[in-house]
């Protein structure tokens, strides 16, 4: 019956994307955390940026019932705990890089696969009309004018930061807050991609 | 004027628990409306950016049940969540701002992936339940 139902839909491949998104968002986790979380060296590396951090904003908060004078010692350890924050976050996304190949890899055959599925149909229908910028991907591959069709590349777009971003959140693998180039937007964590 | 109440980083405390037990104490649901309840940084930011999603997802839902159609009901949204956001953190926990970043960093918990859920939630009823 669940089938029939699906097959009426004009936009089922929409469920299809976003299925095959879910699964891969919790197969590309798991070898993050096979390759990446579960080691030592992101353990110990995520526990300095995550003290560093804490220990400046601790710095930097002043009394606001003393002088609120800094000393110039003060200043030059606020520096030092900076550098080394920085430091930290670097060798942290360094070493996420070298062993984010392989869910690059996933992620790109998975692409792939959709793209051949997928390539020139619309998969859903956007409520609104994109601007133009967001066109590009929204009606990639698509024929007509109708700027309102959704392409794979869009529905799958969405479905990756969305679904990603918020699994990664919920396992407690998002990069660190103190760690640098969290941002405005902060994406899922592109190292372990 | 309203009222700001600074908010102590309670390290040494949390420090204190963890010794204790060898783990965190659960995290009360009482605290998410308690104006005295004392926040870390991380747990507010998380909590904001888990209230962005669950407004993402059920505005998403209810914008394509209707169904809402048009692009001003998208900053509608962004609007609405945000207002939300900072009546939550300024009104009702009363925290000072100043102590985790700015309204910049408090607004922007959560903001890009509650967006995309939002977008992806509204497209995906409305193409599936209006064709």
């Amino acid at each position: 019956m669940s089938s029939t139902l699906f097959s009426n839909m004009k936009y089922s491949d929409s469920l299809t994307v976003v299925g095959i998104s879910i699964c891969t968002a919790i197969v590309c986790e798991a070898i993050s955390w096979l390759l990446i979380y579960r080691t030592s060296s992101y353990k110990s590396l995520k526990s300095t940026i995550d003290k560093a951090s804490k220990k400046l904003e601790t710095m930097k908060t002043t009394d606001p019932n003393t002088a609120t004078i800094i000393k110039k010692s003060k200043t030059k350890k606020i520096d030092r705990v900076e550098s080394s924050l920085k430091e930290s976050s670097r060798d942290l996304s360094m070493f996420k890089f070298k062993s984010g190949g392989v869910v690059a890899l996933v992620l790109f055959m998975v692409f792939g696969l959709l793209n051949s599925l997928f390539e020139g149909k619309a998969v859903a229908k956007i409520p609104f009309v994109p601007i133009k910028l967001v066109q590009k991907m929204s009606h990639r591959g698509l024929s007509g004018d109708d700027m309102t069709d959704c392409s794979m590349a869009f529905l799958y777009f969405l479905c990756s930061i969305s679904i990603r971003t918020n699994l990664q959140k919920f396992l407690g693998f998002s990069p660190p807050r103190g760690a640098a180039g969290a941002g405005l937007f902060p994406m899922p964590d592109p190292k372990s991609n | 004027m309203r009222e700001r109440k600074s908010v102590k980083f309670n390290l040494q405390q949390q420090h204190q628990q963890e010794d204790q037990n060898g783990h965190l104490s659960p995290f009360k649901l009482a605290n998410l409306f308690d104006p005295d309840a004392s926040w870390d940084k991380d747990q507010l930011g998380d909590i904001l950016h888990w209230i962005r999603q669950a407004l993402a997802l059920i505005c998403g839902l209810l914008w394509g049940a209707i169904p809402l159609v048009g692009g001003i009901w998208f900053l509608l949204f962004v609007v609405l969540s945000s207002g939300i956001i900072y009546g939550y953190y300024a009104l009702i926990l009363k925290v000072d701002e100043e102590d985790f970043g700015g309204h910049g960093a408090l607004l922007q918990e959560g903001l890009f992936a509650s967006v995309s859920l939002f977008l992806l939630a509204w497209i995906l009823v409305y193409s599936l339940a209006h064709f």
